[in-house]
């Protein structure tokens, strides 16, 4: 009985210890979460007659993102985005740097570090390093590459906007699939591989029967985090486009920000978050529960 | 042993030849954007596009912290990310510990709800999150003006939550919080509670256990953690943006950004210059949280 009680005052010791954290938790992410569905269902503004007295809209926010043309842009950017950059772009590469990098040649370490280096470099600085890439028509870094080719320079950010951010958002995740990707890799015995050998497997089927189904929960699991990340990124397209050229790279994130700061509405600015953030937290459990699988 | 036959060493070479070639592929495509910030900076005569530097100078790196407000914006970027970064490494020391030891019944839940809070993208809580922080710091500013009159705004410069760094290093400590928590509780998980029992034998309290056996088992942890911490709100361009508005509070990213935003006027060096300082910590960060970022994203696979 008296162990019992010790053992309570303890278990309320951790709690305790753990009080700051849950405080910062709760004040600057659970509760903003829950205030952006409060205010979605407002007429709040930054500035003007609203800002001084929000006003109870119902689902007005709600049917006006249902008309919105902007806004299924926006979702259909995001979408086109994240298969893009996350599911094509960063997975075949990453699976590519990753089974290339189990073999056992030589500068594999350097070879790492210069793919893991794009994720170094912080969302501004990226931003404008492509801009020196892209930026410039003939000028440009690409340009003067390419028309080696003999490859007709562009003002390829002009021209081939939502390609371009893919590209370089590609660029910058790379090294996380490769992490992930090469972790998923080594947990598959090599004796598999060698006995496959044997009854005279080709490469492609080895990859096609062995690897790709013995890798399905890894790739699971790097899906859904990186779709997640995806649909989080911000400053690199801000700094890369600001959205431009007329809507055409304008994912979910540079709309909120762009209802909210720039046309100053934040109730329906809050609406569109609520959207994102649903979509995120579908994922996310998806995400969680994928995890728990393997457990 | 198997012996190798010629056929079969021929094709392992080829097959070594073809991982060559694509990683050198991936390597080039990986690290030709970096060319032009790392050369451009040293040139006297530098443009948007990538070119190798006629003239070679530091010419750039002394404007930066002469005539610019680069040091400034240095040594705000580094204040505000390194109280941020040490303020994770507390909480998440304590409630990675908490994490990991207790058997409570929120022990589970707690842990899977913040692996959901990660996921929630910040441009989507960063207006209620403004409104709230302005909330705060009107409540702030109307205790502390009668109190300290036309000083209040010197101490909101550094206490408020609106264009004041306060708010900035919480709401950046608690999106990097979650994250750390796991390393935490994961590497306490691995550490022997022998020492903590001993320890406990020894009638210490747990103030005891925690800085004379826990801190110091728990460096390598903190270090991840922080290091974690330290990258992100680094690179973070989005907080700084909408919580900073006053010159003189601007950090790195805001400061090469509106640098950029100057139209027929960008500086080409001093702007690569900037750039290259503000990559470098963060390419250093990367150096060291490699091993790290190995074990944990790999653990995240695992569970």
């Amino acid at each position: 009985m008296a162990r019992n009680s010790h053992e309570k005052r303890a278990e309320r010791q951790w709690l305790l210890i753990l009080l700051p954290s849950l405080v910062l938790l709760l004040a600057f992410v659970i509760y903003p979460a829950i205030y952006s569905v409060y205010l979605s269902f407002t007429n709040e503004a930054l500035t003007g007659a609203a800002a001084l007295r929000p006003r109870f809209v119902g689902f007005r926010n709600y049917t006006r993102l249902f008309n919105d043309a902007k806004f299924w842009n926006a979702l259909f950017v995001t979408f086109v985005f994240v298969i893009g950059s996350a599911v094509i772009g960063q997975f075949v590469l990453g699976l590519i740097s990753a089974m290339a990098l189990r073999r056992p040649i030589r500068f594999r370490r350097l070879f790492s570090s210069i793919i893991l280096l794009p994720n170094a470099a912080p969302e501004v600085v990226a931003g404008f390093m492509w801009i020196s890439m892209l930026a410039g028509g003939e000028n440009a870094t690409l340009s003067r590459i390419v028309s080696f080719f003999g490859v007709t320079p562009a003002d390829w950010l002009q021209v081939f906007p939502l390609s371009m951010i893919i590209i370089v958002n590609t660029w910058r995740g790379i090294a996380t699939a490769m992490i992930l990707l090469t972790a998923g890799l080594s947990t598959i015995p090599a004796e598999i591989y060698e006995a496959a050998r044997m009854d005279g497997a080709t490469p492609s089927q080895m990859f096609r029967r062995i690897t790709l189904p013995l890798m399905m929960p890894t790739i699971l699991l790097y899906m859904l985090i990186s779709a997640v990340s995806t649909i989080a990124v911000f400053g690199l397209v801000y700094a890369l486009t600001r959205g431009g050229p007329g809507g055409a790279t304008e994912v979910v994130s540079i709309y909120i920000y762009n209802q909210s700061f720039t046309a100053f509405q934040l109730g329906y600015g809050a609406a569109v978050a609520v959207v994102a953030l649903v979509i995120s937290l579908i994922l996310g459990i998806a995400y969680v529960r994928a995890m728990k699988v393997e457990v | 042993m198997a012996v190798v036959s010629p056929s079969e060493s021929a094709n392992k070479g080829r097959s070594d030849l073809i991982a060559y070639a694509t990683l050198s592929l991936i390597s080039i495509f990986c690290a030709v954007p970096f060319f032009w910030v790392l050369l451009a900076s040293f040139d006297g005569n530098a443009q948007l596009f990538l070119h190798w530097p006629e003239q070679w100078t530091l010419a750039n790196y002394v404007r930066v912290f002469s005539k610019e407000d680069g040091a400034k914006w240095l040594f705000n970027s580094l204040f505000v990310v390194g109280s941020a970064t040490l303020l994770v490494m507390v909480l998440s020391g304590l409630g990675g510990y908490a994490l990991s030891r207790t058997r409570a019944w929120w022990k589970l839940p707690f842990l899977y709800a913040i692996l959901l809070i990660r996921v929630l993208p910040p441009t989507a809580l960063v207006v209620p999150l403004y409104k709230f922080l302005l909330t705060l710091n009107n409540a702030e500013a109307a205790v502390l003006r009668p109190v300290f009159g036309s000083y209040a705004r010197d101490i909101m410069r550094w206490t408020g939550f609106i264009d004041g760094y306060l708010g900035l290093i919480l709401v950046l400590a608690t999106m990097q919080l979650p994250l750390a928590l796991w390393i935490m509780k994961t590497f306490f998980d691995g550490l022997p509670r022998d020492y903590e029992e001993a320890a406990l034998m020894d009638g210490a309290t747990l103030v005891q256990r925690i800085r004379r056996v826990l801190i110091p088992l728990a460096l390598p942890g903190l270090a991840a953690a922080g290091l974690f911490a330290f990258m992100s709100a680094w690179g973070d361009f989005l907080l700084p943006l909408i919580f900073l508005s006053s010159p003189e509070l601007q950090t790195l990213p805001l400061g090469l950004f509106r640098a950029f935003l100057r139209i027929n006027e960008i500086d080409y060096g001093l702007l690569t210059a900037l750039a290259f300082i503000y990559l470098l910590p963060a390419v250093v960060a990367f150096g060291f949280a490699r091993r790290f970022l190995v074990q944990t994203l790999s653990g995240g696979v695992k569970g």
